[in-house]
């Protein structure tokens, strides 16, 4: 620390940002994507009917369709359709006798994503859709999970430390508050880093925070095996307890409530809000309970309430207890962190907020390169270090959104019955961003940024274009039908795009700012060409 | 009512910004508001975020309510920073009228 505080807070939020600041882009990026996972999902699945029935005429045919495929099941899980992802799904547990040995692990277990007016499953395209980008945020891929887990929460402290550091650092924090300085290189971008940091400071502190509170009992295990040395499991009992576990055997058969009746029920005792889903164990049997789940409301946090009724008699048997001070404060945390209670404007304002983020990072790597040119081209060549960092964030920053579009086209153009289509998805993301890495690193220069960025224009803006070609559920159908959602998808590709091209177009007509002496030369031969003129 | 909170907590970033002298010389140069007109705005500033505040408490709750507030000033202070003040400093004064406009109407229908 020879050279006091701030600096030495500046040196730390420099190395801590610039060594984790590409991956930290991708796990923006991804996470930012990951706001609209139902509508992305739903846009990758273009054969889904778009249909609007009640909840309680979509459980009906629910457990109808489960009585006839899966009657003889210990376990139904059901989603019902919500505003946001209409199908609804399915998902039941065989007893161990009926299990299908050929799928090994996964052979107890059945699935149906099902057309809620009808009760007829749906059959639809292999595709991870908007799971992908949520996966990638945190799991990463190719890599193993825990890995992953360990890689990413390394990245989100080193991020906290460049957060607290780099408001230490800003030295005008409110006198700047407005200020962005355009056409004025080095000046410029740092007011940019500034102002994306600053306005968005609230939501940058609190996502990279909560996003390591989402993984804080594998990244700090230590406390829970001092305090349960023997059994993890009733940590996890005690800590997130909800309803005991069922643990009686079917007995004797019986006929069920009408499930509408069952949802009322539930719906009274919460006063009017809705049901996100149910589960039932021992379907059909004279002693099967039924689960019902709360849809997210008004609150912030991520544990909903859940009510057991006797499925038979409808009597309330259980309901999940109120949590400790504790487990409360983590279930906000992470509620604000998937922000699932977000309604369709605050939802916009997150995905905004995540978009100003990836625009820090962005601006935060770049700006060391811009920082760093000088003293190389005083030198006369470009040395290893900023070689390494140009082609680095030519790749990520330029490449990134290249491989994004590309997952996207990679949805409608796979072939339908292609084996392993899901992972084939994954792959066209991987091979778009490999191509752009390879490029920056072959021939990291200015153009190469023009070149990447433009790619990246036309590939979003050609999407809805693709999606046209290859489907029926594109603009021209989604906005005469007011699907929004849908429509939504498409339209930002066309915004992605628009941006993309304004940036390539100013990254191509950038021209160096003059020194001063290069002016003071520039403004004494124009003086002495006019009065040549003169003379 | 959200619409109106954004409104809201863009004209009062707009009128923070009026109260600072390096905006005022920037928009005005030599015409700029005095100290007491500056006080002013920025009076004015930071009674519109606590209505655009209470605004977002009344429609999303106070569990959501704050979220939504804060969302508003991220989004509505990048719109000013990188948008107008750089790129259409004319249209700040008519925009802050605006948006505020369109939300009460939209709150209204």
């Amino acid at each position: 620390m020879k050279n006091g505080f701030r600096q030495s807070m500046a040196w730390l939020h420099t190395w801590t940002g610039l060594l984790v600041g590409w991956l930290l882009l991708l796990i923006f990026m991804a996470g930012t994507a990951s706001y609209y996972r139902e509508e992305i999902s739903r846009w990758m699945r273009p054969e889904l009917p778009r249909s609007t029935v009640s909840t309680d005429a979509a459980a009906g045919r629910a457990v109808q369709f489960l009585q006839a495929s899966a009657g003889q099941a210990d376990t139904w899980f059901v989603t019902l359709p919500q505003p946001r992802n209409p199908a609804m799904t399915a998902f039941w547990r065989n007893p161990e006798a009926l299990a299908d040995p050929s799928k090994g692990r996964r052979g107890r277990f059945g699935n149906a994503t099902l057309d809620p007016a009808s009760g007829e499953p749906l059959q639809s395209r292999e595709t991870r859709g908007g799971d992908f980008f949520y996966r990638l945020h945190f799991d990463l891929h190719y890599i193993p999970v825990m890995w992953a887990r360990y890689l990413v929460g390394f990245c989100a402290m080193f991020m906290l430390v460049a957060i607290i550091t780099g408001v230490i650092t800003h030295k005008k924090i409110f006198k700047d508050f407005f200020t962005f300085r355009k056409d004025k290189g080095l000046r410029s971008w740092l007011d940019f880093h500034n102002v994306s940091a600053v306005m968005g400071l609230p939501y940058h502190a609190m996502i990279t925070y909560t996003g390591i509170v989402t993984l804080m009992i594998m990244y700090l295990p230590w406390g829970v095996k001092v305090a349960y040395p023997q059994d993890e499991a009733a940590f996890y009992a005690e800590a997130f307890g909800g309803m005991s576990e069922v643990t009686t055997v079917a007995e004797g058969r019986a006929t069920p409530m009408p499930i509408a009746q069952l949802l009322d029920n539930a719906r009274a005792h919460w006063k009017g809000q809705d049901v996100a889903g149910f589960s039932v164990t021992h379907p059909g049997a004279a002693n099967a309970v039924i689960d019902i789940q709360q849809r997210d409301g008004r609150r912030l946090s991520i544990d909903t309430p859940a009510l057991r009724y006797d499925m038979v008699s409808g009597r309330l048997l259980e309901q999940t207890p109120a949590s400790g001070a504790a487990t409360a404060t983590r279930g906000v945390l992470y509620g604000l962190h998937l922000a699932r209670f977000a309604d369709w404007g605050l939802r916009a304002l997150f995905f905004l907020s995540g978009l100003a983020g990836c625009l820090m990072v962005a601006s935060g790597v770049v700006l060391w390169a811009v920082k760093e040119r000088p003293k190389h081209a005083k030198r006369g060549r470009i040395g290893f270090g900023l070689r390494l960092v140009d082609a680095l964030n030519i790749g990520a920053v330029a490449g990134l959104p290249i491989a994004f579009a590309a997952y996207f086209w990679g949805n409608r153009l796979l072939p339908l019955g292609m084996a392993e289509r899901a992972s084939a998805e994954a792959d066209v993301f991987f091979y778009a961003w490999g191509a752009a890495l390879f490029a920056a690193f072959l021939w990291p220069r200015r153009l190469m940024w023009a070149w990447q960025l433009y790619i990246g224009a036309a590939a979003f803006a050609l999407v809805p274009v693709v999606n046209a070609l290859t489907t029926e559920a594109h603009l021209g159908v989604t906005l005469r039908n007011g699907d929004w959602a849908l429509a939504g998808v498409d339209l930002s590709m066309l915004a992605f795009g628009a941006m993309l091209a304004l940036c390539g177009r100013r990254m191509q007509a950038w021209q160096p700012a003059l020194s001063a002496a290069e002016k003071k030369k520039r403004a004494a031969a124009a003086a002495a060409s006019a009065s040549g003129a003169r003379a | 009512m959200m619409m109106l909170a954004l409104g809201l907590s863009f004209s009062a970033f707009t009128a923070l910004s009026f109260a600072m002298e390096k905006h005022q010389l920037e928009l005005h140069g030599r015409q700029a508001a005095s100290v007491t007109r500056r006080r002013l705005w920025q009076l004015a500033g930071w009674a519109l975020l606590t209505v655009a505040f209470a605004l977002s408490v009344v429609d999303h709750g106070w569990a959501q309510g704050p979220v939504l507030w804060l969302g508003a000033m991220t989004v509505s202070g990048m719109l000013l920073t990188f948008g107008l003040y750089p790129y259409r400093p004319r249209w700040i004064v008519p925009v802050a009228w605006a948006l505020p406009i369109i939300g009460l109407l939209a709150a209204l229908v």
